[in-house]
């Protein structure tokens, strides 16, 4: 009876301490690490939708009585109107972080080529280039298909939904291809003020200028950006 | 004005609209799917409002019910 109370207390601490979970990655943590943000989320998320089960129960049970009293309206306000609006903040949260991975991206299966090649160290597209040095840290699909700022992030993730749709509806044809040109924007956000980047004899001030506004794509001569797709049949 | 009380039949229908946020949210936080976060988005939170509205409809009323309001 007691070793199962603690074996539950250690399976909540494992769900509410993503520190300990963090540490198994291989990668050496700071000292006194506690997780990342997105963990934490996750961990109070489960923790407040769980509870909310239990108080939707108690209010539910309290219901069947017939009469509504003040204990009734206590549970309906708590477990209605109180911890549901911590649930969908938290929840909310961690799916707006965890949809910008790559993880997530590679989770609908016409991504697989691109994620296989970018996870692929002997691969040479920019996009595995930039992976495997981790020019980019984290989220790489994600920080090079996104413009930046908040509208940005607004139309990447509407951009997104239209994915889904299209994804769940069938409603796509292969090779995927880019609804736009790749904008120079997105690279130049991160190599724009580098000196590697204003001092390459690639890049000479005279063709600066084409660079800025788009004129001469940057992938025109550092792509292929990911691997070229074969044809594939749908789902 | 007379206005009758809530029937309880209507708060049950918002317990179970907030238990299926509740089931969706998890969803989402045990596997974060795009797909699974756009159900959660798209029918989990527009539930929730609606179990939030039948509640403070009800609240309203029963205060109104007692003259309080």
């Amino acid at each position: 009876m007691r070793s199962s109370a603690l074996a539950r207390l250690a399976g909540l601490l494992l769900v509410l301490l993503p520190g300990v979970a963090a540490a198994q990655g291989g990668v050496p943590l700071p000292r006194g690490w506690i997780g990342t943000t997105n963990e934490w989320l996750r961990g109070l998320g489960i923790a407040f939708a769980l509870l909310n089960l239990v108080l939707l129960a108690f209010a539910w049970r309290n219901l069947r009585a017939g009469t509504i009293t003040g204990t009734t309206r206590g549970w309906l306000f708590v477990s209605v109107g109180l911890v549901p609006v911590m649930v969908a903040f938290l929840s909310f949260a961690h799916g707006l972080e965890t949809s910008a991975t790559v993880t997530a991206c590679g989770s609908c299966h016409t991504m697989t080529p691109f994620v296989r090649d970018l996870r692929d160290v002997k691969s040479d597209t920019l996009a595995a280039t930039h992976f495997k040095n981790r020019y980019i840290q984290t989220n790489q699909c994600y920080t090079c298909h996104s413009d930046y700022g908040l509208g940005g992030t607004i139309k990447a993730k509407f951009e997104g939904l239209g994915h889904v749709w299209r994804y769940t509806t069938g409603l796509y044809e292969t090779p995927i291809t880019l609804a736009q040109p790749f904008p120079n924007t997105r690279c130049l956000e991160c190599h724009a003020q580098s000196q590697k980047f204003l001092n390459a004899a690639g890049h000479p001030k005279e063709s600066m200028h084409d660079l800025m506004d788009g004129t001469a794509p940057c992938i025109a001569c550092h792509g292929p950006a990911h691997p070229e797709q074969k044809k594939e049949a749908r789902r | 004005m007379n206005l009758r009380p809530i029937p309880p039949r209507v708060l049950k229908i918002a317990i179970v609209l907030a238990l299926v946020f509740d089931v969706l949210a998890l969803l989402v936080m045990f596997d974060t799917t795009p797909i699974m976060f756009t159900l959660f988005m798209f029918i989990g939170q527009p539930l929730f409002a609606v179990a939030l509205v039948l509640l403070l409809a009800a609240q309203l009323i029963d205060l109104r019910t007692k003259d309080l309001l």
